[in-house]
């Protein structure tokens, strides 16, 4: 099958039924993804499909729309180009053990698309099912707000 | 003879869906009027209320919160949804977190236990009027009967809504294919559909208590 992933297209030899999180990891080496729990109670495999966040690992290979645009946190920002988000991660030093964040980060992205100020119960409204053992949430809730700041200006 | 039998299911498999069943998964066979007595319409009732109670039905049928619950023998005790989720005024999670973030919409087998149940449709609350969490059998059926709390829906509507959902491996069929560690609904949906027009054809009786 025909994957379009953080703008490039890649080809795949999979079998419909296969979550789109394996595809993206073991098929296409794109990494950033993780695997948490695998049955969407934690959100660590959370990508963009069509600007919205999803569970990868409960998104079928063979239930993608032709011509579906994916996004994985690799293409959120670039290096030198880090997406508001990421940068705020970073300034907050939102990560400890860190296994949670591109998932975090991810869902994060899709709030402020849809919401771009949101506050601090509609955060965890759309966060909580995003979840961090090391407990870094009151980090995550204020680089979302500096976030949103952030983009505000731009 | 006046029995009806329409497969509404098949006609939307040919109008439209991607996702439809090549058969249809119930039929309306509707019982000549005047057939159905009240005390058999009652007890048809008490089958339907049986659906409709059951956690696959009722666990997205709440109220105004907008908040799915979680409740029967898989979860143990009766609770808010997990992940604090709220479907918001939309029912379906456009303001907050959408269902479809984790209920992939998708006709695959649901087979996993604890993961997030999937169908054909768009996963949703139904529509607020149609809050019937934790009521009684009599406040649940004077709610199907009422055009107003019902989608506006007669008899036939009630079970062309049953067998249209079905034809597109929606939220009715998967009450009885849940898949998982899940309960589910009971009797099977050709027994509902048919419930719901013998209660229909008896007049919609409801219980008084």
């Amino acid at each position: 099958m025909q994957l379009t992933v953080n703008g490039k297209t890649y080809e795949a030899d999979v079998e419909d039924d296969m979550p789109l999180l394996w595809v993206l990891r073991d098929e296409l080496g794109l990494t950033g993804v993780k695997y948490g729990c695998g049955i969407a109670q934690c959100g660590a495999c959370t990508v963009h499909i069509d600007g919205m966040a999803v569970r990868s690992c409960q998104t079928l290979a063979g239930s993608l729309e032709p011509g579906a645009e994916i996004t994985t946190i690799e293409g959120l920002g670039a290096p030198d180009a880090l997406h508001a988000v990421q940068q705020a991660w970073v300034e907050h030093q939102v990560a400890q053990c860190g296994y949670c964040q591109s998932g975090q980060i991810m869902q994060a992205a899709a709030l402020l698309d849809m919401n771009p100020e949101p506050s601090d119960e509609e955060i965890d409204l759309v966060m909580s099912g995003n979840l961090c053992r090391c407990g870094t949430y009151v980090r995550i809730r204020a680089a979302i707000h500096a976030a949103a700041d952030k983009l505000k200006e731009a | 003879m006046n029995r009806i039998a329409i497969a509404v299911a098949s006609i939307w498999v040919a109008l439209a869906h991607p996702l439809a069943a090549e058969e249809a998964e119930a039929v309306i066979n509707v019982p000549p009027e005047g057939s159905v007595s009240t005390e058999d319409g009652l007890a048809a009732w008490e089958r339907v209320y049986e659906v409709v109670s059951n956690p696959r039905c009722a666990n997205c049928h709440t109220g105004p919160d907008n908040r799915p619950m979680w409740s029967g023998p898989s979860y143990g005790k009766t609770r808010p949804h997990g992940m604090n989720i709220n479907a918001g005024e939309s029912r379906m999670g456009a303001e907050t977190l959408p269902c479809a973030t984790c209920h992939i919409t998708s006709d695959a087998p649901n087979t996993v236990p604890h993961a997030a149940p999937h169908v054909g449709l768009d996963w949703q609350l139904a529509p607020v009027e149609f809050e019937w969490f934790g009521k009684s059998s009599a406040e649940i059926c004077a709610q199907l009967k009422d055009p107003e709390r019902n989608g506006g829906r007669d008899m036939m509507g009630l079970a062309q809504h049953l067998v249209e959902d079905a034809a597109h491996k929606g939220f009715v069929l998967w009450g009885w294919s849940p898949g998982g560690t899940r309960v589910r609904a009971p009797y099977s949906l050709q027994q509902h559909v048919d419930d719901i027009l013998a209660w229909g054809t008896a007049g919609q009786p409801c219980p008084t208590n």
